[in-house]
């Protein structure tokens, strides 16, 4: 019964660490879904808004550049159509404004990249102006040295110094953005670990869980185990306190307690053969040898009497020198008178007692128990007794028979 | 017994494939992402650069200003140094071993000499650190790129702005002009000088030739004419490209001969670095009514200034074209306040910025063009306003 229960309790354990170590997986699995996610979006968002801000910047930029061209081709005197090449340049500025503010319109520049921006488009600006204001006198003047002059020390460098800010800005943004990446990496290897180190924890939880469970089984075992030697021993004492109270200590045979005890049950319903014996004049022989020899005489005559009669009946030494024979069932009427007569035939038969034989007679009664004679085992007792003093009384060395009422 | 242990390795079995999937997931999503690096400018990133300037003027404040931008917008940490003045290589030299020693990668320098400090810059390259020059440039072979405004472009500027104003004012160039030019004492000034002065007289003997060649000037004044008429009718007739050129070299020799003449009448005070010296020549230059100059020329703040104080207490304002370099506040006021046609104002900040830009670019590997002019802008009343002037003049102000 206990080792059921201690399997059904070890199976519930396993099963335990199962759940757990499948919860874990579970939370691990969607703590960690979760945070890539984010991190994923976040950097294909970024993506999406630098190659937007990129393909404006560079937009205005090779905008502005194919305008210089125009103005270069002009000062080189390659192109003259002034109506063509300020239609051109008006389209291409159009497109630089547009965007501008598509870039304008991007989320999350940082400020750093817009106060690029806002400087490049300022020097973009004036450049614009600086070509509007020249207006197509010049070019109709035909005064090639002043061109080359406006273009070399008006309209270049600024062009060149837009340029360079233009770009700058997607420096500035690519660093931003470079740093952005990185963190983002570090946070993804960052969480990677800490996913790792949340899972080694957890197995090392489970392990020492399970670990635990066992060593706790382990122990209840050996407690269940020591619980029941010390059952097995308190039963034991038990048994020998029994034993002792229903005993006699001298003779080893059972006393008159326990002579109550087993056939106070069968007084109503059961018909059997009882006797007694007694062995005459005892006292002379403690007297005459002292108690320790009376003794050594009484284990002499109870083991005889254990030695034949005991696969008949059930003997009990009921006092000092009082033996009561209560005869087996099988045991007839007729039958139980014959061993009768041998008991008293053994108990007066000389004993060699520490290197002196000794004869004593004895006394006793028998009596043919029949349902209900009797209300107790102490009355049954007194009726034999009775008898047996009668033949004392008598004289002794007899059987006599306990009348029927 | 065994079936316990069987069922806590199985345990451990489904917790090792729990890591096993998340990291695999992890991967797998991370991966595209760019934390492997792969973004735009995922080059190697941050690092010290050294930025070495010339002297404690404003100028060189912008520069510093540019630098500290680009530094703090590129991710670079700035090591700035100032030298004492622009012949003080010796502190430059300094700047450069403790750069070296500071262990940046790149150093932007506007050297105070040629020659003075290839041997720092020998250590530094030796170092691996890379040398841009802004401003001027050294005479060293590993130099990368110079950014810088040119001079004589910047002289060029203030030519061209001193005509326009004599033109706006109906000057009737036909007499010849008269050009006073206060020069500072550094090297510049020399590029400065030369590129005034060849700008000034190609212009001052066209806008002559299109009013119909000079007076006085005998054999040169005819031949002057005559490619003057041909020129105009050349640029009349509208025949092309080609009639356009026909008219430019058939007008050369005029030109050729008037501009001699007007270099003639360019006359240069002493070189001075003070504002009271610059005004005393200026002064000497002047008389008391002018003298007959039309254009005054000062080729820094300082002579700009005592052009200015020259010709404010003579009662000249008006009557003198005055242009100058620079964009001192007292420039600037003497500007609004009509003493002064504009000054030459160059980009410092752009320089300083384009100087740490060109080293992270160099740093990165890519390559960089080896010059670089960011350009003059002439400042007068009529733009003193604009946006970007404002951006020029105030480059913290963004």
């Amino acid at each position: 019964m206990a080792k059921d229960k201690n399997k059904a309790k070890s199976k519930s354990m396993s099963s335990g660490v199962y759940i757990f170590a499948a919860l874990l997986l579970a939370v691990i699995y969607i703590i960690n879904t979760l945070l890539v996610e984010s991190i994923y979006s976040n950097n294909s968002k970024m993506s999406t808004r630098t190659s937007q801000s990129m393909n404006c910047l560079n937009r205005i930029n090779s905008e502005l550049s194919e305008i210089n061209m125009d103005t270069l081709g002009i000062a080189a005197g390659i192109k003259t159509d002034m109506a063509v090449i300020t239609d051109d340049t008006n389209r291409r500025y159009a497109n630089i404004k547009d965007a501008e503010n598509t870039f304008r319109n991007i989320q999350d520049v940082t400020p750093d990249a817009m106060r690029r921006f806002d400087y490049a488009m300022s020097i973009v600006e004036t450049y614009k102006k600086r070509l509007d204001s020249l207006g197509t006198g010049v070019v109709e003047s035909g005064d090639y040295i002043e061109m080359g002059y406006i273009l070399k020390q008006d309209i270049y460098p600024l062009q060149i110094s837009a340029s360079e800010m233009l770009t700058s800005t997607i420096d500035v943004m690519s660093v931003k953005i470079a740093s952005m990446m990185k963190q983002n990496a570090i946070k993804t290897y960052l969480l990677m670990s800490m996913m790792m180190i949340v899972a080694i924890l957890g197995e090392i939880a489970i392990w020492i869980f399970a670990k635990r469970s066992k060593k706790a089984r382990l122990e209840l075992d050996e407690r269940e185990r020591s619980l029941a030697e010390v059952d097995a021993k308190l039963k034991a004492t038990r048994q020998k306190a029994t034993d002792l109270a229903e005993m006699n200590v001298l003779t080893g045979m059972k006393n008159r307690y326990a002579l109550d005890n087993e056939i106070s049950g069968r007084l109503e319903s059961e018909r059997f053969n009882i006797a007694v014996f007694d062995l005459d004049n005892f006292r002379s022989i403690n007297d005459t040898y002292g108690y320790d020899f009376g003794d050594e005489y009484l284990v002499a005559v109870s083991d005889k009497l254990k030695e034949e009669f005991s696969s008949v009946a059930e003997i009990y030494n009921i006092t000092g020198n009082e033996f009561c024979f209560v005869f087996n069932k099988s045991i007839s009427e007729s039958q139980a008178m014959g061993i009768v007569q041998n008991i008293h035939r053994v108990m007066t038969s000389p004993f060699e007692v520490l290197n002196l034989n000794v004869q004593l007679p004895c006394s006793g009664a028998v009596y043919h128990y029949l349902p209900g004679d009797c209300l107790n085992v102490n009355s049954l007792l007194v009726k034999l007794d009775t008898a047996m003093r009668n033949a004392k009384m008598n004289g002794g060395n007899m059987v006599n028979t306990v009348m029927n009422m | 017994m065994n079936k316990k242990r069987k069922g806590v390795l199985r345990a451990l079995a489904v917790c090792s494939a729990a890591v096993m999937m998340m990291a695999s997931s992890g991967c797998a999503k991370g991966g595209p992402g760019g934390p492997g690096g792969r973004g735009p400018g995922g080059a190697q990133q941050g690092g010290k650069i050294a930025v070495i300037t010339k002297q404690q003027l404003s100028f060189w404040d912008d520069v510093k200003k540019g630098a500290e931008d680009a530094c703090s917008e590129l991710g670079y940490e700035l090591i700035y140094t100032v030298a004492d003045g622009d012949n003080d290589y010796v502190s430059q030299v300094a700047a450069i071993n403790d750069a070296i020693k500071k262990d940046a990668r790149a150093i932007v320098i506007a050297p105070n000499g040629t020659t003075e400090l290839n041997e720092a810059f020998e250590k530094a390259e030796e170092k691996g650190i890379k040398i841009i020059n802004i401003n001027s440039l050294a005479d060293y072979d590993g130099v990368i790129s110079l950014i810088s405004s040119s001079e004589t472009d910047g002289g060029g500027v203030a030519a061209r702005s001193a005509v326009k104003a004599l033109a706006a004012n109906k000057y009737d160039f036909t007499k010849g002009v008269k050009v006073g030019i206060i020069g500072h004492t550094a090297s510049t000034a020399e590029k400065r000088i030369e590129g005034f002065a060849d700008v000034f007289t190609q212009q001052a003997a066209f806008k002559a030739l299109q009013a119909g060649g000079m007076q006085d000037m005998g054999a040169a004044g005819d031949a002057a004419q005559q490619g003057g008429d041909q020129a105009q009718q050349g640029g009349a007739a509208q025949q092309g490209g080609a009639g356009g050129a026909a008219g430019t070299a058939g007008s050369d020799d005029a030109m050729g001969a008037i501009i001699v003449s007007l270099r003639k009448n360019i006359v240069e005070g002493e070189r001075c670095a003070k504002r009271d010296d610059a005004k005393a020549q200026a002064k000497k230059l002047l008389g008391t009514d002018g003298n007959g100059i039309n254009v005054m020329f000062g080729t820094t703040t300082n002579t700009t200034l005592g052009i200015c104080d020259a010709v404010e207490e003579l009662g000249l304002a008006g009557k003198i074209v005055v242009v100058g370099f620079n964009s001192d506040e007292q420039e600037l006021a003497f500007i609004r306040k009509g003493v002064l046609n504009g000054v030459v104002v160059q980009n410092p900040y752009i320089m300083g910025y384009v100087g740490v830009r060109y080293a992270k670019k160099v740093l990165d590997g890519t390559n960089v063009p080896n010059r670089l002019d960011t350009g003059a802008t002439f400042v007068n009343a009529d733009n003193l306003n604009d946006p970007f002037i404002q951006l020029l003049l105030y480059p913290d102000s963004y």
